[in-house]
Order: C-alpha cells, then structure tokens, then sequence
C-alpha cells in the first residue's frame, strides 16, 4: 500500500483546515457577521459524514475506477474519472487564487511582480508527479507543523479576542445562514481529494469513525480560529483578507521582539501551499488510476495541468477577488455535486457491485 | 602460462613477466633435500623478519616430500594456503603476502606474512568526544577489521573480503551481525560492490557513490563515521558496515538522515541533556541554511521580519555600501568558504597567519572600508558556525544554504518556502536499501521517536530502529 491509515487521519486533521484560513473567513462575515460558526459548523459534520462514507469505500480495497469500470464497465469509468478530474482542476482554482493574493500581502511589502507566484507551479507539478507514498510521508511532516503553526497564532492572539462580539447567535437569520452554507460550499471539498486515494491505503476496523473524528478535530480547531478572528476583529472582520497572518501582530511581545509570529506564519503559509497542490494532485491520481502508465503519464500530466493554470491565473491576474467570487458565490453548486454526490453515489451503488464481484467468484 | 607448473624456472619465468616491477623481490634457496624453491615478495609490504623465521629457516631444514600440504605444515606462518592460478598468486605478492614456489610441484604457497605501513590508532579530528570512546579507524582494512571485531565478540559478526579496483585491488571489508541485518541490504550491498569497474579505489567515497540508489543525489545516501564504536553501533542496530582499505572513513547503509543529529556521547551522557543537544543541533542547521537567506529576504522584501530598532541599526550599516545586499552576503559567503578550504589545506604554522588575515584584514578592514556591513559579517560568521555543529552535513548544507540565499535574493521569502518544500518532498521520496531516508519522521514510526532528535534513557531503547526492518527487533530485554 502507498499509504497508511494514519498519513489520512493526518491530512484530515492537520492538512485540510490549512485551506479554510484565507479568504473563507471575510467571506463567511460579509454573509453572517457574528454567526460565522453556523454554516462552518455545518460543512464541517457534512464533511466529516462524506469522509466517514469515502473511508466506507475504502473497506474492499479497490480503486474508485476499478470499482466503476466493474459496475458500468471501462469506458464510462474512464469518462467518469474524467469528469471527476475535472471537477478537481475547477476546485483548484480558489486555493491558487488565495495563494496567489496571500504571497503577494504577506510575502513581500514591496509590492511584487505579478509572477512571484509563477514558481508555485513548479513546485506543485514536482510534488504532484511524486508517487503517493511520497505525498503521505509529507502529510506525516506537515501535520505538526501545521499544529505547531495554528496554536502558536491562536495562543498569541488569543488573548486579545473578545468572544463577546459572537453574540447574539442567530442575529443572521435564516437567509445568511443559508448563504453562509452555500457560499463556503467552494472550501469544503475535501472528500473528493480522498476520493482518488481509495484502495491505495489499507482499511483498518473503524478506520472510517477515525477519519471522519480526524477531521472534526481539525473542523473544531477551525471553528476555534473563526472564534478568535471574530473576537479579534469584530465588525472589521469582513476586510480581514488574511487574518491568520494579521491577528498575531497585537501580542504585546512583538513590539520588543519582532514579528516573531512569522515563524508560526509561514508555518502556516507552507502547509498551505502543499494543500493548494493537492486538488491537482488528486486529479493526476485519478486519471493515472484510469488510464495507467502512471510513471509517464503523472510528470506529463502534473506539467501540463500547472502549466495551464499559470496560465488562466495570470489571465485571470487582474481580478483575483471577482474570480473567487464567481465560484464561490455563483458556481457553488458544483462543489457538492461531486464533493458528496460522487461519494454517496458509489457508497449506494457498492451492494450492486459487490454482488457482481460475488457472482463473478462463483 | 595461467597456472604454477610443476618445472620451477618456467612457473619462476612467468611470474617474473606478471611481477616486472623493481620492487617485487625475488630470492632463492633450496631445502635439506637440495630442493630449490623460489620466493616472490613486495619489498616494502612485506615483514621480511617473519618470512625469514617463519617460512625460510624452517624449509632450509625441511627433508620431507614436495607435496604441498606438507610443506604448508612445516612452515610456521599462521596464514598459510595454496593456490594455482599464476594471476591470484601475483595478486598476493602485489597485496604483500609472499609467495612461495618450489620444484615438482604444480601448486605454490601464500604466507600472510604482509606488513603494511599503518597509523597508529588515533583520536579522529572530526568526531571528537569529550566522553566515550577515543579509538579511531586508520587506514588499513585490518586492523580496523580488528577494531570492530574487539567490540563485537560474536560468532554472528560476519566480514567478508571483496576486492574492488581493476588497478588498485583494494580490499573491502562488508560486516554485518548475522540474523539481526537485513539479508536483503547485505545481499544489496555486495551485489553493488562486485559490479563496480573502477581503476582505482583511493577512498571509501567512491565506494559510496556507487553504493547509493540515487548515485547523483545531493543529498548524501550512506552514513560515515570514523570510529569504531559508532561503526558497531550501528551494525548492531542491523545495518551494513563497509571498511576500505587505505580509508579511515567506513560506512554504514542503509543510512537515515537523522544519523548525523546524532553523536556517539549522546549515549554516554543523561539523555536529557542528549535531547537538547539534539535540538540544539538541529536548530544550528537551520541557522546556517536559513538566517543569511532570510537577512537578505527581509532587506529586499519583508523589513517586517525584523524589529524596528535592529532594522534601524541595520539600515544605518548598510546605507553606504556600494554592493546590492545579495551580492554582499553572496561575496561574504564565498570569502568564508574560500577561507575554509585554504586553513583546512594550510600548513598549520600558517594556518594563524591566515586567522589574523581573515579576521582582521578582510573583516574589520572591508567593514571600514565600506565594503560589506558588519551586519552581514555577523550573520555569515553565526551561519558558518551552524554549519559545523552537524559535520556529516557540511557538503549539502553549504549549497543549501547558498541555494536559499539565491533564491532569497530574487523571490523573496515566498522562494525560500518553496524551496524548503522541495526539499522536503525531495527528502521523504529518497529510499536507500528500502529505508526512507527522513525516517523516523516520514513515514512516522512512533516507536523510532525514542531515539531520534529526542533520547530516551538507554533502558527504554528495547528495539532497533523499525524502519531498518531488522529481522530481530529486540536489543534488550
């Protein structure tokens, strides 16, 4: 197996919620204000459930599309690992855009080139033609440092937040809940990203309650983070762009040491470009799953699908902030189409499989 | 002629045309019988006392028959064994064991009587301990051999003899603790060493170019040590030990980065205190690959990483230097690396002359002469000091380090990130006799933690290390 139970207990835990600390807190405020927990609190036991349910696929060790190529045969599984694929190069385009206008604020003072963000790609389509066992063994390093790098802000900012300010619950009403949910709906796809892993990883008992635990931890620490940025900032919350880089600069130590919350920043800032690569990475595995070849196919992919998304981001260069919106705000739909109907859809189709498979033994 | 003949002159013929070299020594003489024997030897190699009393005064008196066994008999050389093929026997001679041929007989005899000119054992100068051990490797196979067989007095220590060099012949000592080494890295190990077709084999570095799976990795793949204790520990643990003759540097694979945090007096001290000098290590790495890179990021691109005072302090040192701050810290960097490679090279009396030079004429004066700041003086003596806390690591960490630099200054602190992070999928892809190389931290093996950067006390190091897969995990009980 190229993974283990643990590296994905890890990535769910101290992987994922790197993604949700740019832009997805404004968002969430501009929708909520004060009730910003709600509809986090909601994608992250919806997630948790479809992760719960992808672990479940996990159980007879076979690979997404060996799966479907066995209940509708291999043409539509390649046509579906296709989609799916798809899906993935759509669902990486937020994070880079959140990269990209985090480097460009935190990373300089100057104001930098519009390429500065160019070597990212080189870096993602190194990581992404890397084989998997390679990615778990990352998620092993990059899990305490993303710990280490979220409770050192948390605990520097901690104590300047007024939890006060989240009162009164409910004050958004049904309607900004409503858009809450909908409009986070872009940055809780991680389901899908396991979606590509499935018989890679052996199933253990109870692998599946773990997983799904492993990422309520990882939601709860979020949630914990979403409290204090609000305690933080309050009504000023909304034009907070980049608030895990900001809410530490007002421990009173700075001023006599620095800023000495870079450290836990860029611990941060470098788990989180690891995860900004990995909707690409998922979409080489599932292609490389379904087509084979992996040893060519995956640098020749990796190259290709970076190089395309420079190039759409610097087309898109001038208009980060409409381009997120346009996907998160019009296009959020797309994401639970395939982020929980693909996972629902082969947890509810694997009885008729299975019974295949048990006809076939026979 | 491929093998001894049993006529004397015509085999003594062949020999001399395979032996031509002036220091190859031949002498004859003839037994009680009248028998006339022939004796090749290396001049300098050779223990000629102990050729003279063990093998030639007692054939000089020898009245028995010409076979070969009883001959062997009769000489009282402790090393003693025949062979016919006319090419192994002048291989002995040339490795300085003599050889010796007689009349009637198709075989000749090899006394290990060599006597190479070998160090005494010494402290090594790069793995200095304050506790433990003070025994070092020298550079003759044997006794090294020896040095490990003193400290491992088991009949599963096994050492096995290859020859690697076409020219060179060297020696190569493969030692391993049967049934708690991997049979597979052994079996890896000796299949890599006889496939090498190389002229000459002056150190144990090339044999680990040829020994790694990634052979033109930056990043090293086989563990060094100098001393003998280190070189058992490790072997106990269940890795391959490799010894070269004319190296005092032996190897150990399969090799985890981890290894060189570590030190021999780490196990002799509490491990409270091995534990941060562990850490300590570590952080000293990271200063010297790091601290230059970020000096020049947050000059060119994030003052904020710096305090308002020191960037005060730092502003008013630099605001009249004519270099662009990468170009000074890189100027400043290649003037400590080229100051580094003159004083290891200088003779010693010498080597204070070049201190006074490069402390004080290229330090203080360029500082004065508006050259390079103090500042960037500061930061590459702090970083060159790092680099020396892990010794093992100095080749890969000074071009990491100039690579951050580079990087540094034309990216910024976002190419510093990016770079550690190809690094870091560099590292954990890298697998030598199936052992990651970031073991134990990628992939994690909890067990392994005990004695990684941080030390357990020895009574809780039950196991060897899991990710060598040793087929016996327990070292005590």
């Amino acid at each position: 197996m190229k993974l283990s139970a643990r590296q994905i207990c890890f990535f769910l835990a101290a992987v994922a919620p790197a993604g949700k600390l740019v832009l997805m807190p404004s968002q969430l405020v501009a929708q909520t204000a004060n009730d910003l927990l709600l509809p986090v609190a909601l994608q992250i036991l919806a997630q948790s459930a479809l992760v719960f349910a992808v672990l479940l696929l996990a159980r007879n060790g076979r690979t997404v599309y060996g799966m479907l190529s066995d209940m509708v045969g291999g043409f539509f599984a390649k046509a579906a690992c296709v989609l799916f694929a798809a899906f993935l190069l759509f669902a990486a385009f937020v994070p880079l855009v959140e990269q990209k206008i985090l480097v460009q604020s935190i990373f300089y003072d100057t104001l930098p080139s519009y390429v500065a963000f160019a070597p990212f790609f080189l870096f993602a389509a190194y990581l992404c033609a890397k084989p998997l066992a390679s990615l778990g063994r990352v998620w092993d390093m990059l899990a305490p440092l993303f710990l280490v790098g979220i409770l050192g802000v948390l605990l520097l900012s901690v104590g300047n937040a007024d939890f006060g300010a989240l009162l009164p619950v409910g004050a958004a009403g049904a309607g900004g809940f409503g858009r809450g949910v909908a409009y986070t709906a872009g940055w809780f796809f991680d389901a899908a990203l396991l979606l590509p892993l499935v018989g890679k990883f052996p199933y253990r008992k109870g692998l599946a309650w773990k997983g799904a635990l492993c990422y309520l931890g990882g939601g709860i620490l979020l949630l914990f983070f979403l409290a204090v940025y609000y305690g933080i900032f309050a009504e000023i919350a909304v034009t907070q762009l980049f608030a895990f880089a900001h809410m530490s600069k007002y421990f009173s130590g700075i001023t006599a040491m620095g800023r000495i919350d870079y450290l836990f920043i860029f611990a941060i800032a470098f788990v989180m470009a690891f995860y900004t690569a990995m909707p690409v990475q998922a979409a080489v595995d599932a292609l490389t799953d379904a087509f084979g070849h992996r040893r060519v196919l995956a640098p020749t992919l990796s190259t290709a699908f970076n190089a395309a998304l420079l190039a759409l981001m610097l087309a898109f260069n001038f208009v980060p902030s409409a381009t997120v919106s346009a996907i998160t705000q019009r296009a959020f739909w797309i994401f639970p189409v395939f982020a929980a109907g693909a996972p629902l859809l082969l947890l509810a189709l694997s009885p008729v499989l299975n019974k295949r498979r048990e006809r076939h033994a026979r | 002629m491929k093998n001894v003949n049993e006529k004397l002159d015509a085999t003594a013929a062949a020999m001399k045309k395979l032996l031509p070299a002036q220091d190859i020594l031949q002498f004859s003489f003839s037994d009680g019988t009248g028998r006339q024997y022939v004796c090749f030897f290396a001049d300098a190699i050779t223990d000629k006392d102990l050729l003279g009393e063990q093998v030639f005064r007692p054939l000089m008196e020898y009245r028995g028959e010409a076979r070969a066994k009883e001959i062997a008999a009769h000489v009282t050389a402790p090393e003693v064994r025949t062979e016919r093929a006319l090419g192994k026997l002048a291989a002995e001679v040339l490795a300085g064991n003599p050889v010796l041929l007689w009349d009637g007989m198709d075989e000749g005899l090899i006394a290990g009587t060599k006597k190479v000119p070998a160090r005494a054992v010494s402290e090594p100068p790069t793995d200095v301990a304050i506790k433990g051990p003070r025994e070092g490797f020298v550079e003759d196979v044997k006794l090294n051999t020896a040095l490990v067989r003193k400290r491992l007095k088991t009949g599963e220590l096994k050492i096995e003899f290859l020859t690697v060099g076409r020219r060179s012949q060297t020696a190569v000592a493969v030692c391993w603790l049967e049934g708690t080494s991997v049979q597979s890295a052994v079996d890896g190990v000796k299949e890599k060493l006889s496939a090498i077709d190389i002229d000459n084999v002056p150190d144990s570095s090339y044999l680990a170019r040829f020994l790694s799976d990634r052979p033109y990795s930056l990043v090293k793949q086989v563990g060094t040590t100098e001393k003998p204790d280190i070189f058992c520990a490790k072997i106990a643990e269940g890795r391959v030990g490799v010894i070269a003759d004319g190296s005092p540097i032996a190897l150990t694979l399969p090799y985890m980065l981890v290894e060189d945090f570590q030190s021999s007096e780490d196990y002799f001290v509490p491990a409270a205190r091995a534990t941060f000098t562990r850490f300590l290590r570590l952080f000293a790495l990271l200063v010297a690959i790091y601290l230059p890179a970020f000096y020049i990021a947050s000059q060119l691109f994030k003052l904020q990483l710096l305090p308002v005072k020191l960037l005060l302090t730092i502003a008013g040192s630099i605001q009249d230097i004519p270099l662009s701050p990468s170009l000074e810290m890189l100027l400043v960097l290649l003037v400590l690396e080229v100051l580094n490679e003159a004083s290891i090279r200088m003779p010693k009396y010498v080597g204070m002359a070049l201190s006074v030079v490069g402390a004080l004429v290229l330090g203080e004066t360029a500082v004065s002469a508006g050259f390079v700041s103090t500042p960037a003086i500061i930061i590459v003596a702090f970083s060159g000091i790092g680099l020396y806390a892990v010794p093992n690591l100095i080749e890969e960490t000074s071009v990491l380090r100039l690579a951050m630099l580079l990087v540094a200054g034309s990216v910024g602190t976002y190419g510093i990130l990016l770079l550690s992070g190809f690094v870091l999928i560099y590292l954990v892809s890298t697998e030598n006799y199936g052992v990651p190389l970031a073991a134990p931290f990628a992939p994690l093996t909890r067990r392994d933690l005990r004695d990684a950067l941080l030390k357990y006390n020895l009574a809780s190091l039950k196991t060897r290390p899991a990710a060598l897969g040793s087929p016996n995990r327990r070292r005590q009980k």
